[in-house]
């Protein structure tokens, strides 16, 4: 009889699958067990000094008597074999915890009450489980100065650090921009920059979230808000075309700030300086709050109140309840008669802003229509050349194999999603650049913009000229919305559900954090509107339908893309 | 083979010491130097790790790992470089023999370690000299410049086909530096934290490649065992214990550093295994000023203390260890009279290691300093009576709980305040009740 | 400007050959530029840096493990005395002697003398117990000091 293979450990007695290469917090965290941890991260090199994973192993002997080892161990440090006994919970561990938690908080200044950390901190967490509730400490406490020199974003609350060197590691091993080091030695070092050589580098907000402890701080978010007023959502950095996976932190409909979320399969555990810091523009003074109509019936001379610098009168003043049924009646009829009148000369512009939700909307509208409405692909913005990390000791780019996170160039979320959309509808991609070359017989437009900076350049502006009908759906004003027939005032990414595409075929779903500012709304309500749908508009339902109806969106039959997504394709695919 | 020990013993290491021109190549020939590395040439590198691994030598540095053991432990048909590092660090409190047989003998390590490379296929030696041994530097740096003219260093070495390499690297000031893998990360350009354990440098050293680290000392041992064989160096020093399956013997010849309070502090050569008392005694000429000893530092202040009842402990690598210290260490007996302050002692000892201490580890970074902080209080006249069970549960925190930390050096750190708390225990409670200041200055300074 | 010389930059390149990498350059180039001018400056980092192929904090974190090197802001004097106050050297007037030496010099270890002559500097074990108390001037160890006896090593007279 062949023997049976163990696969399993036991994990304070209870048995746990064993991964390939997985160390004792892992194993652990499986089991449901933590394993408290400060310098161990799955990221970044191990180096097993801040003792607070320390654990008992043994192994159980053929016979099946247990044998367990002499030392404690770190966890972090010791591959997890078939057949180990771990123990987390026995008095030498805790022993050990105990005293590591009072060691660490020596010289820790007891300011958790204007610490920023405070709610999400691991001196504060590991101390309530597994720590003493006094110090033994008799002398005064050391006493640091704070260095708010560490960078722009960041500051360093130098006595609240418990030397775990994530961040010291993070700028070496990840960002590979080395700016970051220890200084002086044993009970006197501190984390610090090189005088004159602030930690910029495009990842360097990673090492807020890195820090366990109060020490690294987003200058940002600082003493913004307690964090435990805020609330998350799930959701999809769109700066660029990693589509890195994000969390939305707001409270009382205000974004304070994004962290990563951890998706081995979109970006892993980090995020760019450019996402994390890049949504301001959410609640920018100049965004568009409300719709407008011009030259409409129902416009009369009512005075304007609204703040989007346009001249057209303002619908707010004269629908007092709600501008948008009257906005998207018209709409709706004035998008017909053009069809109507020529449907080849009607073109629509997607942008590689929008969700696959809101194209497929938007599309399946107007080739609903007409099937010769033009589909055009909105302007692809492309900033430089794809930003990898780490960084050489030159500033140059890693090699590919070595690569750890790309900044794309591609600074949208959604061009994948949107072309596949359109090829599902017209077979072909037309990028709007090709469309407006040389003379075109386009008389109507309905343009979705959705990005943050200005994309109408002169050649969009003159080759859109006056038409007879100009429909633009945006955020902030641009010199088509200064002349439209018909501006719907549509949301912004935090403020929207929907799905992105990423650069390699990857979907990823997100939820809205916030409600759309002023009366603007989200373009998945207004199309569904548009397309007189009944119910809320409803991503998930929009899902389903688009995974019955295009091939390419099979996987989408479903309706909930999971946690980290659903890879639509193999990257040949993709194109990458 | 007779015993060589007792009064048969003629000094091995410090034979040629005080010898004029003792540091010269030609000196060290007239004394039939290099005999030993023309003999090793002619034999595979195999036989001479068994060699030396059947001699028993165990490593003179602190942890006494058998050598050849160590040696072996490389891998087999290594691709691209082998490197042996030299560890001469030499910083624990005390010990000051390595400084002592480099300045007077080069020759005789270097030798060593040109046999040691050729044994392990290591093409490649780092000489980690701390800085502080300036007069070392420049001795050994015309020792090595006179092998390579002599064509005992450098490509096909006396005709062998084998090829080495010595390079000299000077430290900075850091005790910690002596810790075989923060040896390895200083040598790096790094830091001097110890690496974590496995993998250990047989496997992934220096540079990441296959690395023998070995003490000064060691290698001094390796000449002679080549030229009289294992049979000789086991005649020296204490055997096997029989009824200790685990026990590698103490053989050879061992360098005692003395100081402290005793008359003629020096260096001696004696057999593994001479007692502490015969020490001072016989070769450092008794306790200073009349006095008694009360306690003897057995290896360096990381291994702990003797108490005045324990100086008939050998001092070979089982004997400190029987008696409550941590181990022989670096064999540097430090004697502290009877008119000395334990409290003063082991606020020494504590300092020295918060200063040392590398920082990388929780508990031994804060635990040094705290212990010190601690420590410098009850000298102050503030001490609680309940200070010395913190001082007691902080030593077991930081190193004698095994694997609280990365390396050893929290161990050494832990040790000289168990045994004070355990030895002397009622000398450092009379002191805090009485409410006594230190006479001794307090002076702050820089790092 | 430069602040290391081009034969300064050199000696360092020649030490390439014996390692492989360049950070092990490390340690001998900082040494070099130490014995040239009593400290290392922020300037000579970032140049030992450039050279090295690092990141000036990388040179830097090395750099501020050490107790040897000394920063721009206070750079060794012409003399610079450790003297040793470990345990066998205590035993023997270490701790004394150098409070002497504070006395004599007025200066706190650390410090340097007004006069740019001397800098004082508190040692662990210097590895010379057989002579406690001992001190090092430069690189070299002196054995068996009184205050007098070092100040003579040293040609100074308070």
């Amino acid at each position: 009889m062949p023997e049976t293979q163990v696969t399993t450990a036991l994990v304070n007695d209870v048995p746990v699958e064993v991964g390939p290469k997985e160390n004792v917090i892992q194993v652990a965290r499986r089991a449901g067990v933590e394993v408290p941890h400060y310098c161990w991260h799955e990221d970044l090199s191990v180096v097993a000094s801040c003792r607070m994973c320390l654990v008992e192993v043994g192994e159980t002997k053929p016979d099946g008597s247990v044998v367990m080892g002499p030392k404690l161990v770190p966890g972090c440090q010791t591959p997890v074999k078939p057949g180990m006994v771990i123990k987390t919970d026995s008095q030498k561990v805790k022993t050990s915890q105990a005293m590591t938690l009072e060691l660490l908080l020596l010289n820790h200044p007891l300011d958790c009450s204007i610490c920023d950390q405070a709610g999400e901190c691991y001196l504060q967490d590991y101390t309530f489980k597994y720590g003493k509730a006094q110090s033994r400490l008799d002398e005064p406490k050391v006493q640091r100065e704070d260095k708010y020199h560490i960078g722009d974003q960041i500051a360093l609350f130098t006595d609240r650090c418990v030397m775990c060197t994530r961040c010291v590691r993070f700028t070496r091993e990840i960002s590979g921009t080395a700016e970051l080091q220890v200084v002086a030695r044993g009970s006197v070092e501190e984390i610090d920059v090189f005088p004159d050589e602030p930690c910029n580098n495009k990842l360097a907000g990673n090492v807020v979230d890195l820090c366990p402890v109060g020490a690294l701080c987003s200058k940002d978010f600082l003493y913004k808000k307690r964090v435990w007023w805020l609330k998350s959502q799930k959701s999809v950095c769109p700066g660029c075309s990693t589509g890195c996976s994000i969390e939305v932190d707001q409270n009382e409909n205000q974004v304070y700030r994004l962290r990563p979320r951890s998706n081995p399969l979109a970006q892993g555990n980090f995020m760019c300086d450019d996402g994390r810091f890049g949504f301001k523009y959410v609640v920018d003074e100049r965004r568009l709050k409300t719709p407008t109509l011009k030259n409409s019936v129902a416009a009369n001379g009512a005075a304007s109140r609204n703040g989007n610098g346009h001249a057209n009168k303002d619908l707010a003043d004269l629908v007092v309840a709600d501008p948008w049924p009257e906005v998207m009646k018209q709409t709706r009829e004035r998008i017909k008669a053009a069809v109507k009148a020529n449907g080849s000369d009607f073109a629509a512009v997607l942008s590689p802003m929008m969700s696959v939700e809101e194209a497929y909307l938007l599309a399946s509208f107007l080739k609903g229509l007409d099937s010769r409405v033009r589909l055009l692909l909105g302007p692809v913005p492309v900033a430089g050349a794809n930003d990898c990390y780490p960084k050489g000791p030159k500033g140059e780019a890693p090699a590919t194999d070595k690569t750890k996170f790309t900044i794309r160039n591609e600074k949208c979320p959604n061009r994948v999603g949107v072309e596949m959309v359109l090829k599902h509808f017209q077979g072909a991609v037309v990028p709007l650049e090709k469309a407006i070359e040389g003379s075109s017989t386009i008389n109507a437009w309905y343009f979705v913009g959705g990005y943050p900076q200005g994309w109408v350049t002169e050649a969009i502006d003159r080759a859109v000229g006056t038409p007879n009908l100009l429909i633009v759906q945006d955020i902030f004003p641009s010199p088509l919305s200064m002349r439209a027939d018909i501006v719907l005032a549509s949301a912004a990414f935090t403020e929207r559900e929907g799905s992105f595409v990423n650069h390699a075929g990857l979907a990823q779903s997100f939820k809205a954090a916030t409600r759309p500012i002023g009366e603007a709304r989200s373009d998945g309500r207004l199309l569904s509107e548009l397309l007189e749908r009944k119910g809320l508009y409803n991503a998930m339902v929009i899902r389903k339908e688009i995974g019955e109806e295009i091939s390419a969106f099979k996987k989408f039959g479903g309706g909930d893309l999971g946690e980290y997504g659903i890879s639509l394709m193999n990257r040949q695919e993709v194109g990458v | 083979m007779t015993s060589l020990n007792g009064d048969n013993f003629k000094p091995v290491l410090l034979r040629r010491l005080g010898l004029p021109n003792s540091q010269t190549l030609n000196s060290y020939r007239a004394d039939g130097g290099y005999t030993a590395l023309t003999k090793a040439l002619t034999m595979q590198p195999n036989e001479l790790i068994d060699l030396v691994k059947a001699s028993g030598l165990r490593g003179r540095g602190g942890a006494g790992f058998p050598t050849g053991m160590k040696w072996s432990f490389l891998p087999q048909n290594v691709n691209g470089p082998i490197y042996m590092c030299i560890n001469g660090d030499e910083s624990e409190p005390g010990t000051f023999n390595n400084r002592i047989i480099i300045e007077e003998d080069p020759h005789q390590i270097l030798e060593g370690i040109v046999i040691g490379c050729y044994a392990t296929k290591a093409t490649t030696a780092y000489f980690y000299l701390r800085y502080e041994y300036g007069r070392c530097y420049r001795t050994l740096q015309k020792a090595v410049d006179e092998m390579y003219a002599a064509n005992l260093l450098g490509k096909n070495i006396l005709g062998s086909g084998y090829s080495l390499d010595i390079y000299l690297h000077r430290g900075a000031c850091a005790y910690i530096c002596g810790e075989e893998t923060g040896l390895i990360e200083s040598l790096e350009g790094k830091r001097a934290w110890p690496r974590i354990k496995p993998p250990f440098p047989a496997i992934e050293g220096a540079f990441r490649r296959p690395t023998v680290v070995n003490n000064v000392e060691t290698m001094a041992c390796v000449p002679h065992i080549v030229n009289n064989g294992a049979e000789w160096f086991q005649s020296m020093g204490v055997p096997k214990d029989p009824n200790n399956a685990r026990d590698a013997g103490s053989y050879g010849p061992k360098l005692y550093c003395i100081s402290g309070h005793v008359n003629k502090p020096g260096l001696v050569e004696l057999p593994l295994g001479v007692t502490a008392r015969e020490l001072i005694d016989k070769h450092a000429g008794g306790v200073w000023k009349g006095r008694k000893a009360k306690a003897v530092v057995p290896g360096g202040i990381s291994m702990g203390f003797l108490s005045a009842d324990e100086l008939d402990t050998p001092l070979d690598f089982n004997g400190p260890g029987k008696a409550g210290c941590l181990g022989l260490g670096t064999a540097a007996v430090v004697v502290i009279d009877d008119h000395t302050s334990m409290m003063d002692v082991l606020y020494n000892c504590c300092r020295f290691f918060a200063h040392e201490s590398c920082g990388q580890c929780t508990p031994c970074r804060e635990g040094t300093a705290w212990s010190t902080k601690i420590l410098e209080r009850i000298r102050a006249g503030h001490g609680k009576l309940a200070d010395l069970d913190i001082l007691e549960e902080i030593s077991a925190s930081i190193g004698t709980i095994p694997g609280t930390t990365i390396c050893g050096l929290a161990d050494g750190a832990a040790w000289p305040i168990k045994n004070a708390l355990k030895k002397f225990r009622p000398e450092l409670e009379e002191y805090i009740k009485s409410g006594r200041k230190s006479e001794s200055p307090q002076l702050v300074g820089a790092h | 400007m430069s602040e290391l010389s081009e034969d300064t930059k050199q000696k360092i390149r020649d030490h390439f050959v014996r390692y492989p990498t360049k950070q092990a350059v490390t340690l001998p180039a900082l040494h070099m530029i130490h014995d040239q001018r009593g400290c290392v400056s922020n300037k000579a980092m970032r140049e030992v840096a450039e050279l090295l192929d690092l990141a000036p904090s990388q040179v830097n974190d090395t750099l501020s493990f050490y107790g040897y090197f000394r920063s721009e802001d206070s750079p060794s004097g012409e003399k610079r005395v450790w003297v040793c106050r470990s345990l066998p050297c205590m035993l023997r007037g270490g701790e004394e002697l150098l409070a002497e030496l504070c006395k004599r010099w007025g200066i706190m270890p650390g410090q340097t003398t007004p006069d740019g002559k001397v800098t004082l500097e508190l040692a662990e074990c210097l590895g010379a117990c057989d002579g406690a108390p001992c001190i090092l001037v430069g690189d070299e160890l002196s054995l068996r000091m009184t205050a007098d006896s070092v100040e003579q090593e040293i040609g100074r007279t308070s």
